[in-house]
């Protein structure tokens, strides 16, 4: 579950997958509570100003205190609602053509993008190791080491440094 | 009258002048001295916890271990998410466990157990940053005062450190480019500091192997001996210069060494403005195929790399692209 949550937030989620999970994200405290966690975590980590905290339980004590209007300027919020909504299912729309167009586009359109990506190749995962070992010469000399310690060489070890 | 006042005026405001330049002059040698003791204490404490680590849209999680003992300092890495990585730190001598292997992978003599922040270096750093205390906060329970350096130009990144205020331990770090954005960051979840902390990897490491004979039960992870790299390192005067290397930036050394992978020795100059180091490295064109022009990067350190004149020039350094760019296009053989 909390796996799943945090591809979710990651974007890696396939559609379906991603909808029941918002559906059970909806439904369960659990799973609820660990989403917020999550992007607690990541606020954090990304350092804002300020930090989200859940806001959603007061939001929705002070809706139920506020008084409803009842006038006629909500006709027009609403009709700006539906356009968004449309616009929306406009885009998804879009996405469903792409989609279907690529699944319609024969294989012979490969090889010729193929090569294009190799002739380009600006960073390889060759020298992506190979860069290890100047990164890993260079890091013993560097007074960064002084302050964060053995920390810094976490650079060579992380996962970009693989395909060793 | 008016003869009369301006230089009052003037006078006034001098001495205004100089009672900000002392304030600011007793924050930055604050910070200073707080930097003094970061890099002390990272050298002598014994300390074990677990950090996180956060560059590129990528966390990982670390385990990490200094052991401060009575012949030198021992220090181990563990990453604990993915596959199983490990680095050990010894004596100047680095091995990382990498594909089921434990190899040596630099190494380097003269690299003594004190830290190597030396007074020159930090008051090149005051010329570089504006060194600011920005209260306390706590982090993985600690209390941490927090200390942002702020650099003078957009050649540097901004350094932004959280130091235990008990012991002085550097408890997160985070460097952000000059729009505030955080190009990578080290942050403990969890730490101790001192106390019983579990020693039995330390009679793996060589030292004590060559007392005790090799055991029995030598696992895997063993480390290999170290190969004698420390003595073929030398100093040199190699004739390549950088005529745009950022203000501030000074040569600390220039080297000829060996390198892990490669036939030929290669040049390492050395630069560095306080806080970060550029380094040059200059070698002979082996034509390998492999060594695509091209800039790379991880978390704050970028590289750039190309065959120039029949040479591969390395430019490394943790500082934005664009510097590492400026230095590399500056890079010329001036002659010896």
């Amino acid at each position: 579950m909390k796996k799943e949550i945090s591809a979710l937030m990651d974007g890696e989620l396939f559609e379906d997958d991603a909808e029941s999970l918002l559906d059970r994200i909806g439904r369960g405290t659990d799973a609820h509570k660990d989403w917020e966690l999550y992007h607690l975590i990541g606020d954090v980590l990304r350092q804002p100003d300020h930090i989200h905290c859940d806001l959603s339980a007061k939001v929705r004590e002070r809706m139920r205190d506020e008084p409803t209007v009842l006038a006629p300027r909500s006709h027009a919020v609403k009709r700006k609602a539906r356009t968004f909504a449309l616009s929306a299912a406009a885009s998804l729309a879009a996405v469903g053509v792409v989609v279907w167009m690529s699944q319609q586009i024969g294989t012979e359109t490969f090889p010729p993008m193929a090569m294009q990506n190799n002739a380009m190749r600006p960073v390889s995962k060759d020298i992506q190791s190979k860069s290890n070992d100047y990164l890993m010469a260079h890091q013993e000399f560097s007074p960064s080491t002084d302050m964060n310690g053995g920390a810094s060489y976490i650079r060579m070890v992380s996962y970009g440094s693989e395909g060793r | 009258m008016s003869l009369l006042l301006a230089p009052c005026g003037k006078l006034l405001g001098g001495l205004l002048l100089t009672v900000t330049a002392n304030a600011y002059a007793g924050d930055s040698q604050a910070c200073l001295d707080w930097l003094k003791t970061v890099a002390f204490a990272g050298h002598q404490t014994d300390y074990t916890g677990v950090f996180v680590y956060q560059y590129d849209n990528r966390v990982e999680t670390s385990r990490i271990t200094h052991l401060a003992e009575a012949d030198s300092e021992y220090e181990k890495i563990e990453i604990l998410d993915g596959p199983r990585r490990e680095i050990v730190r010894h004596h100047g001598h680095v091995w990382s466990y990498i594909n089921h292997r434990m190899v040596q992978v630099d190494s380097h003599k003269g690299r003594g157990r004190f830290p190597s922040l030396l007074p020159d270096q930090l008051s090149r750093l005051g010329s570089n940053y504006q060194p600011k205390q920005e209260g306390t906060e706590r982090v993985a329970g600690y209390d941490a005062q927090v200390i942002v350096f702020q650099p003078k130009d957009n050649l540097r990144y901004t350094h932004k450190i959280w130091v235990h205020t008990d012991s002085g331990l550097l408890l997160k770090a985070a460097v952000m480019t000059d729009k505030n954005q955080v190009v990578e960051q080290y942050a403990f979840t969890q730490l101790q500091i001192g106390g019983k902390i579990d020693r039995s990897w330390l009679n793996r490491t060589v030292s004590s192997r060559h007392e005790h004979g090799p055991s029995p039960g030598m696992r895997d992870s063993d480390l290999p001996e170290p190969e004698k790299n420390a003595d073929r390192i030398q100093q040199t005067d190699s004739g390549w210069v950088a005529d745009s290397m950022p203000p501030g930036f000074k040569k600390t050394m220039e080297l000829l060494r060996p390198m892990h992978g490669k036939h030929a020795p290669v040049t390492q100059i050395v630069y560095s403005d306080g806080l970060s180091a550029i380094s040059i490295f200059i070698e002979p064109d082996d034509g390998d195929e492999d060594d695509v022009a091209g800039l790379t990067s991880r978390g704050a350190v970028n590289l750039y790399h190309k065959v120039m004149d029949k040479h591969l020039i390395t430019v490394v350094g943790e500082v934005p692209p664009r510097t590492v760019v400026q230095v590399f296009d500056s890079v010329r053989f001036k002659g010896r």
